[in-house]
């Protein structure tokens, strides 16, 4: 069973997470970050951001671990498979 | 003898009861997921898609980003996730079996999600009267067709918050507070399963806008 304080950690997360991905862009288009980096950072921070949403708000981390699974998957790949494309 | 047989019925009754509640289950109805993975696709195709036309038009594509305000952004990001926060609270007031307070934490939810929508009416006015539209070039084309097809979604989404706030409200949702065994093994044993999909469609809301945040104001 996930609690209101789990949830309330996991909205800060998400809420300083956000802000750290803006911040991100601001360096990048400054040209301090390296192009590559700055890919990889923002999507771990999509992939971070993801997993709160469906483990804790979604709360999936209670369900049938293959439903989880199923779902953190995508959050996983899809933004991998972003990452490989800007990257590459 | 009777007396012990009773209290052995009873102890088992308890256990298989316990055992029930504990077990691990799928918030909401199946075929709400399998939906919510359909939608999932069907983005992951356009997020995908997007990086490609990306890759191929980076010149294009960085000179159009210019142009999109990325505060709007975050704003529209802060208030996805809040409203999503609200909705998780409000299931938590449901599992408590308080109705009254869901609603309220609904109707939260659903003031917030309007910051998102006049600011993302308030961003395709700006670029409206700046000149940009669907037809300006591939950047504009996809970013006026992934965020309205992803802004219907929002809509559709409120419409789900305020449907089962109405039925929260009429007490539809309400459960007995001592469920007997027959009753956790039966078919029907989640009472809360239609608000807990409309909860989950509205975190599937949040989570796209989560991965196209980056893609259309970040990178």
């Amino acid at each position: 069973m996930i609690t209101v304080v789990q949830q309330f950690k996991a909205w800060l997360l998400l809420v300083i997470l956000t802000i750290l991905s803006v911040l991100l862009g601001s360096f990048f288009n400054l040209k301090i970050a390296n192009h590559s980096l700055f890919i990889i950072l923002v999507m771990a921070i999509v992939v971070l951001k993801g997993q709160q949403i469906i483990g804790v708000f979604m709360e999936l981390s209670c369900a049938p671990k293959k439903w989880y699974m199923l779902l953190l998957s995508y959050i996983i790949i899809v933004p991998s498979v972003i990452a490989f494309i800007y990257i590459w | 003898m009777n007396s012990i047989t009773a209290d052995i019925d009873t102890a088992n009754d308890k256990k298989v009861a316990n055992n029930i509640l504990l077990e691990k289950k799928l918030p909401g109805d199946l075929a709400m997921w399998f939906f919510i993975l359909a939608e999932l696709s069907v983005f992951a195709i356009f997020f995908i898609g997007f990086a490609v036309a990306e890759h191929l038009h980076a010149d294009m594509f960085a000179q159009s980003k210019a142009q999109v305000h990325p505060i709007a952004g975050l704003i529209n990001t802060l208030a996805l996730i809040t409203s999503s926060f609200a909705v998780a609270l409000s299931l938590q007031a449901m599992h408590q079996n308080n109705a009254k307070l869901a609603v309220r934490r609904i109707i939260y939810a659903l003031l917030i999600a309007c910051i998102y929508l006049v600011v993302k009416v308030w961003e395709y006015q700006t670029l409206f009267n700046q000149g940009f539209d669907i037809e300006t070039n591939t950047f504009f084309t996809l970013y006026f067709l992934i965020t309205f097809f992803h802004l219907m979604h929002v809509l559709l989404g409120m419409v789900i918050l305020i449907y089962i706030a109405k039925n929260a409200a009429q007490g539809n949702y309400e459960h007995s507070d001592k469920p007997s065994v027959d009753a956790l093994e039966s078919d029907n044993q989640n009472t809360i399963a239609g608000f807990e999909s409309g909860a989950c469609y509205w975190h599937m809301v949040d989570m796209l806008w989560i991965v196209l945040f980056p893609l259309v104001y970040v990178i």
